[in-house]
């Protein structure tokens, strides 16, 4: 089986009483994807169900059109990077990526050749050869993503891979993430850095107590909110005058000059009718317009939208 | 949504069997240890009793050594009972490993959440714990049914005319015997490092099992006046069922040191029963602990 997918079919996964996650729809395609949720939403019990390291309680999820009942298959080409500090004790970074390599069933050579590429990925070659317990918080997730991705896995399951990268690290990191994307693969990460899921994602799947609030690419998800209003920030020369006649409108619910005075913030319940009026605006009265973009339409704002700002379901 | 070019390309290279795959955890369990300067003396100590055991083997079977001792033969008699005690001691050494070895196995592991890093991959729960279990397997083995048959194999050419011929059934005792302890102490450490989650405890509560479970044992028969109460003392457990491999008529107090034998105090089989349920508590233990997610209640 060739699908690409990453596949939940109606997935519930219950600890007793407590619920993990609920009735969970998903196709997940190649690229980035980023789980975003508060503390307890379930994105760990997700990505624990799509690495096979817990079963559903109910439903079916099929990785890449491979059932996790056959774990041989589906573990050569999932790895996964959980968010514990876990090593053996005694390891050098070498030989913690090396062993798991020979876990996997990698023959010494192959093992080696491939400990060496993973290394030179995260940029630890130099360190390699000294123990992981001497490493800095950002060494040691450099080298979990080293072993997480050494065995070459089309699927690569990240959880909160960016905690403790220092401001460099973390660019290089997502930088590694978008390459992995672009070269096909699946790159499942989870994070709280709402501003660098933006920046990472090809697409977000938001989580609240245990349900899937949105998935899809971002702006498609914000249109689709159409609850809260729209914001739309408008840079101009005019900005006193373009709210005047903004405001005119029921669409619009509120219309800001901005701090700078360049421009004029806009909040409306429907987008296509203020582009509309814009152009008759600048039409009219000879506006001269800089910019047009969304000001919402990023995860930090669906995220509020959706989820709340306690985490709570909005 | 953006188009990907599927330039990756997955590792298609050779593989090793699966079987043999469990080996590579003790392979670094063994570098680990070999570091404790403790557990290198301790390892070497436990070697001392085959040897003073092969001494006597072959003094026993060496004229000018006999005449050195006083020229009486039948210094000691290489027996069932020569070999029923060399294996009680060096059991006990083996168990005294196993406290200091095994509960180091799992815990770290279930402490640190670490079962992903092995579980998310080609390897099964059973593989992992047969994994650990195979550092205590291989360090007991060599301690106890190895220089065992050793020794069996060295008395049985120094004594010549079929005397191996005529008494395999101790080397089927000494190498069934040791396999029951090993996999019986093995799997206890195992568990108890999993269910405790925290090494010096595990350590501790390998002993309490079998030291105050032993002492319960005896305080349950004298109030009870029954026997029935050894059911609970492991060492009466697996010292009846070394005398029924051994040689169901040997005397009262066979063994070595803490293997008392009481053959006729509890039924053989039930012996055998109660090991076995102890073997069957402990894999039920490491099954529900030994999970590749924290399972949250």
């Amino acid at each position: 089986m060739n699908e690409p997918r990453i596949v939940f079919d109606n997935v519930s996964r219950f600890y007793g009483e407590v619920l993990g996650v609920n009735r969970v729809n998903l196709s997940i395609l190649p690229g980035v994807t980023s789980l975003v949720g508060p503390n307890g939403s379930g994105k760990t019990t997700l990505m624990n169900l799509m690495t096979g390291l817990i079963r559903p309680t109910r439903g079916e999820i099929r990785v890449l059109g491979l059932s996790l009942e056959r774990p041989e298959e589906v573990f050569r080409k999932v790895g996964y990077c959980t968010q514990f500090d876990a090593f053996p004790k005694g390891l050098t970074g070498y030989e913690f990526i090396y062993s798991f390599l020979l876990v996997h069933g990698m023959i010494a050579s192959e093992a080696h050749k491939l400990t060496m590429q993973a290394l030179d990925r995260v940029s630890m070659t130099a360190a390699g050869d000294r123990l992981v317990a001497a490493y800095s918080k950002g060494m040691r997730q450099r080298i979990k993503l080293a072993q997480a991705m050494a065995h070459g896995p089309r699927v690569l399951v990240l959880d909160e891979p960016l905690n403790g990268l220092d401001p460099m690290a973390r660019a290089e990191t997502i930088a590694l993430f978008q390459q992995w994307g672009g070269e096909g693969r699946h790159v499942i990460v989870s994070s709280h850095v709402l501003h660098e899921v933006d920046r990472i994602s090809d697409q977000v799947i938001l989580l609240s107590h245990g349900y899937v609030v949105a998935e899809g690419q971002i702006q498609g998800v914000r249109s689709e909110v159409k609850d809260q209003p729209m914001q739309i920030l408008v840079r101009c020369d005019r900005p006193g005058m373009l709210a005047a006649r903004l405001f005119e409108r029921d669409h619009v619910v509120e219309a800001k000059v901005h701090a700078d005075g360049k421009g004029v913030l806009v909040r409306t319940r429907d987008a296509d009718s203020l582009y509309l009026l814009l152009n008759r605006i600048v039409m009219d009265s000879g506006l001269e317009v800089e910019a047009v973009a969304p000001a919402d339409d990023d995860v930090n704002s669906v995220y509020q939208y959706l989820i709340g700002p306690e985490g709570g379901a909005a | 949504m953006a188009v990907y070019k599927q330039t990756y390309r997955g590792y298609d290279g050779p593989l090793t069997p699966a079987w043999s795959r469990f080996l590579i955890l003790p392979r670094y369990a063994f570098e680990e240890m070999r570091r404790s300067r403790f557990f290198t003396m301790f390892f070497l100590v436990t070697m001392l009793a085959p040897l003073i055991f092969g001494l006597i083997v072959y003094a026993e079977h060496n004229l000018s050594v006999l005449k050195m001792l006083g020229g009486r033969g039948d210094l000691v008699a290489i027996d069932a009972r020569f070999f029923l005690n060399l294996l009680g001691w060096q059991s006990m050494m083996a168990f005294f490993l196993a406290a200091f070895v095994g509960p180091g196995q799992i815990s770290p592991d279930l402490a640190n959440n670490a079962l992903p890093l092995y579980l998310a991959r080609p390897f099964s729960r059973a593989e992992y714990v047969l994994g650990k279990m195979s550092v205590l397997l291989i360090l007991m083995s060599i301690m106890t049914w190895i220089p065992g048959l050793l020794l069996f194999a060295l008395q049985g050419s120094l004594q010549g005319g079929g005397w191996i011929g005529q008494n395999l059934r101790i080397a089927a005792a000494v190498f069934l015997g040791a396999w029951i302890w090993i996999l019986l102490i093995s799997l206890l450490a195992l568990a108890l490092s999993a269910w405790v989650k925290w090494k010096p405890m595990a350590g501790a509560l390998l002993f309490g099992v079998f030291f105050v479970a032993a002492g319960f044992a005896g305080a349950i028969d004298a109030v009870l006046r029954t026997s029935w109460g050894q059911l609970l003392n492991i060492s009466h457990l697996i010292g009846t069922v070394w005398a029924s491999l051994f040689d169901q008529r040997m005397h009262r107090g066979a063994g070595a040191v803490f293997f008392r034998v009481h053959v006729e105090d509890v039924p053989v089989w039930c012996c055998w029963a109660a090991l076995l349920a102890i073997c069957g508590l402990c894999l039920y233990v490491l099954g529900r602990k030994i999970r590749g997610a924290e399972v949250v209640r």
